[in-house]
């Protein structure tokens, strides 16, 4: 039934063509042009851009502009505080032609939010940058910056792979990964209660989001989200100082997985 | 976004910056504060321009990993800048001190030093003259013919005259005085005249530059003098401006007047450049939309003047639009625009940015969180409520604790508030109307909310103190003092709020403000803050901790209040209240808020 309703509608319009002057043939085709251009710019645009993006978030003075830069270049630099973002092209170790773009993002709680909502769509894996020295003190703000991130609508969406590195392991004082991930566990099931129960939003829509971390009634566990999580230890610094190589074989295996 | 002001002090540095927006770079120099180096802008300046210069390839071509393996060694470089920039800044050769014949002294006589009371504006003229270095010309004319002509440039309104007047003025006078003493009794009623030409009185342009058009007293009284036969005798008038009382209301409308007048001399002046810019601004538009263009400030100055207007219209407070326009403008200067982006269009997103980074606090405050933190550690959470009269502290501390309530925490309201009658009978109620929404049996038996109050006059830092403790024996998890409202200048009420907040270390400040307020806001805060600073013994006095944005209801889109106190204090808005119920309690969704402010 529908072939039979578009056959008659077929007709008229070849009819039709073939009535007009060229001149409506011509625009016509033009038209059909720059839409047929559109589609494919946009396809290809997609395919480009499908995010490639590795994004390097944590606190302030968690070493990643330094992660970054010894990624990089394999040197070591003096840093500070970031004000802008960094990106650039990181080629995988092995012989795979694979890369990854990474992007290192101001750690500053003014700045943080403002670059992670530009860049959150383009990532296709979060590396979370963790001071294993600090973190005794720090535990409730790098929740909550973790926890902003984890319930942020895009990323939810996208699901990206996410790494908490856990640096400044060359440190003696150094928190393991496996203590972080205990105290992550806790203080984000705790967050998720406050959050939710928070006066809802001006307009309406709930400040934890209509996404509650992880399941209902069990306590929270890394493994209840949609993405894959995983602690790794390194040290931006390394463990024999400046001359010496960066320690975090276990970061490079894994964007190697990545890319 | 507080990029206005270029130039920053710690201790006893002082640092200057200066933003390269096209590269993204920052040059910083830092000096001792008491060292007032007038050649650091200009060295600023130069490193800038030599910096961009020798490095542009790499920061156009390289990119990011240019930046990280290149070498800038740039340091002979600066070192040669620097010292130029002070060789120039000592290249002026020290004043040398005039000789006695040089000076102003020798050229008075005795008779002219004596003061008297009439003669006294004589001599500033003559004073005046004699300004300048002494010369002896040999185009002395004859002194009446030359008086006319000197008086001309001071018959024009101009207080200044220009140097060839001055020196030829000189001349005469030098020669006149040596060759005839008498003649200076001729010259001072002349010079009496030409004082009198030289002071006029300051002619404004509005119209006619009468002294009886700006006396608006006759208007006033004549007003007034007709206004309360009217009121006595037609009650229309009096139903129409019930609470008026007749003199008062003419001084507003006289200010207002005034106000406008000059709104409107500062505009037309204003017109004709905007007009200018018109013809010129099309093609720059044409261009800016194909190319890559970077923005000037010459670009900007018209959108962010009317972005300005557009914020004060949204009841943002004037002195913080300018500030954050300047800011925008510091932060755009230099970028070089994509294509297809007009300059509009740059402006609104890099304002929008600024305004969005303004209202997400620094640290967020999550009361549940620190509530929860308190309770482990066996101790009331305390929470004090401040502001000016009649913005709502009462009734929001009632949502509050409705809302500490419903997630399980019991609450002391403690009466602070000894002063305003009805203030302790009003929490009262809440507290009976709270627990007969929770009454005791939903919650294990213990009472959720109760009132701490000691009646009327007693001293509210005292009352505060017991509530604490009272709390902490009966196992309370949270405090919310209410205190009583008073207005920034009252500084005895100020100093007792400030020994209140200081005695009484409460875990949180709140600031209670409403939403309608304008300008007003910046002040309240300031002074609120600076009260609490100069009261407090301890070495980090506890400040104004967050805030709470009452009446949201009543304004729709006129939102920039919010800007206004997140910007003074740099804290968050932890409430916003939306009415008058228990459930009207909001957090703030900066989104929307900023999405409200920019609305057309």
């Amino acid at each position: 039934a529908m072939a039979g309703g578009l056959e008659p509608h077929l007709e008229a319009l070849r009819r039709e063509l073939r009535a007009s002057d060229p001149a409506v043939l011509s625009v016509l085709l033009a038209l059909l042009a720059v839409a047929v251009t559109l589609l494919i710019w946009r396809f290809v645009q997609g395919r480009r851009s499908s995010r490639k993006a590795v994004l390097l978030l944590g606190l302030c003075d968690s070493g990643k502009t330094l992660l970054f830069a010894r990624l990089l270049t394999g040197k070591y630099r003096d840093t500070q505080t970031s004000i802008t973002d960094s990106s650039a092209v990181y080629r995988v170790s092995n012989d795979k032609s694979a890369n990854v773009t990474l992007i290192d993002l101001p750690g500053h709680e003014s700045l943080r939010l403002q670059f992670l909502e530009r860049f959150k769509a383009a990532a296709r894996a979060i590396v979370f940058v963790v001071d294993s020295v600090a973190f005794q003190r720090e535990v409730k703000d790098v929740a909550e910056f973790l926890y902003q991130v984890l319930v942020d609508s895009t990323v939810l969406k996208n699901a990206p792979a996410l790494l908490i590195a856990c640096n400044k392991q060359d440190v003696t004082m150094a928190k393991s990964a496996k203590l972080i991930q205990q105290q992550l566990e806790k203080e984000l099931n705790t967050l998720r209660v406050t959050h939710s129960a928070a006066p809802t939003s001006l307009d309406g829509s709930a400040t934890g989001g209509p996404a509650h971390l992880g399941k209902k009634g069990k306590d929270f566990d890394f493994s209840q989200l949609p993405m894959k999580v995983e602690f790794v230890e390194c040290s931006a610094r390394g463990s024999k100082g400046e001359e010496g190589d960066a320690d975090f074989e276990g970061l490079e295996k894994w964007l190697a997985k990545i890319a | 976004e507080r990029g206005g002001n270029n130039s920053f002090t710690h201790e006893a540095l002082t640092l200057k910056y200066k933003l390269d927006n096209q590269f993204e770079l920052v040059f910083v120099v830092g000096f001792q504060k008491i060292l007032t180096l007038t050649y650091v802008d200009k060295l600023i300046d130069d490193v800038h321009k030599e910096f961009r210069d020798k490095y542009r390839n790499e920061f156009q071509q390289r990119g990011t990993l240019g930046l990280l393996n290149g070498t800038f060694d740039f340091k002979d470089d600066f070192l040669r800048l620097l010292r130029e920039a002070e060789e120039s800044s000592k290249t002026r050769a020290p004043t040398v001190m005039k000789t006695f014949e040089q000076s102003l002294k020798s050229q008075k006589t005795v008779k002219c030093m004596i003061e008297t009371r009439g003669e006294k504006p004589k001599e500033k003229v003559k004073n005046k003259k004699n300004k300048g270095s002494k010369k002896e010309g040999a185009e002395v004319v004859a002194a009446p013919g030359k008086a006319p002509a000197g008086e001309k440039p001071l018959s024009a309104e101009k207080e200044e005259l220009s140097k060839d007047e001055i020196l030829q003025r000189n001349r005469e006078e030098f020669f006149k005085r040596h060759m005839k003493a008498g003649e200076r009794s001729s010259k001072s009623p002349k010079a009496e005249a030409q004082k009198e030409k030289g002071k006029k009185p300051r002619v404004w342009d509005l119209g006619n530059s009468n002294a009886k058009v700006l006396d608006y007293s006759n208007s006033a009284t004549n007003g007034s003098a007709e206004a309360p036969p009217g009121e006595e005798f037609d009650p229309e008038i009096a139903l129409g401006d019930r609470n008026r009382e007749p003199g008062r209301l003419y001084d507003l409308e006289y200010e207002s007047d005034d106000e406008v007048e000059e709104e409107k001399v500062l505009q037309n002046p204003a017109k004709p450049s905007v007009k200018k810019g018109g013809l010129g601004g099309m093609f720059g538009m044409l261009k800016g939309l194909v190319g890559s263009k970077s923005l000037t400030r010459e670009d900007m100055d018209p959108v962010l003047e009317k972005m300005k207007d557009h914020l004060i219209a949204k009841n943002v407070a004037a002195e913080i639009a300018v500030q954050l326009c300047e800011s925008v403008a510091k932060k755009l200067e230099g970028k070089v625009m994509g294509t297809f982006t007009t300059v509009t269009s740059t402006v609104k997103q890099a304002l929008q940015e600024a305004l969005v980074q303004i209202l997400q606090p620094q640290r967020r405050v999550d009361v549940l969180r620190d509530v929860m933190d308190a309770q482990r550690h066996r101790r009331p959470y305390v929470v004090t409520f401040c502001g000016v009269n009649g913005v709502g502290k009462s009734t929001n501390l009632a949502k509050i604790s409705f809302w500490l309530i419903e997630n399980g925490f019991s609450v002391l309201i403690a009466a602070c508030d000894t002063f305003r009658a009805g203030a302790v009978e009003q929490l009262r109620t809440h507290t009976r109307r709270l627990n007969a929404l929770h009454p005791p049996e939903n919650h294990g038996g213990r009472t959720m909310v109760q009132l701490y109050e000691k009646g009327y006059g007693k001293d509210a830092a005292g009352i505060a103190m017991e509530a604490i403790s009272y709390a902490r024996n009966q196992g309370f998890d949270v405090v919310l003092v209410d205190t009583a409202g008073r207005m920034q200048d009252n500084a005895p009420l100020m100093t007792a709020l400030a020994k209140l907040i200081a005695v009484n270390a409460p875990d949180l400040v709140l600031f209670v403000g409403e939403a309608l307020v304008g300008n007003e806001a910046v002040d309240q805060l300031v002074k609120f803050n600076k009260a609490l600073a100069d009261h407090s013994m301890a070495q980090t006095p506890r400040l104004i901790d967050g805030i709470v944005l009452t009446k949201f209801d009543t304004i729709d889109d006129k939102v920039g209040a919010a800007i206004s106190m997140t910007y003074i204090t740099s804290k968050p808005i932890v409430f916003v209240g939306t009415g008058q119920t228990y459930c009207d309690l909001r957090s703030l969704n900066a989104k929307a808020v900023v999405a409200a402010l920019m609305k057309a």
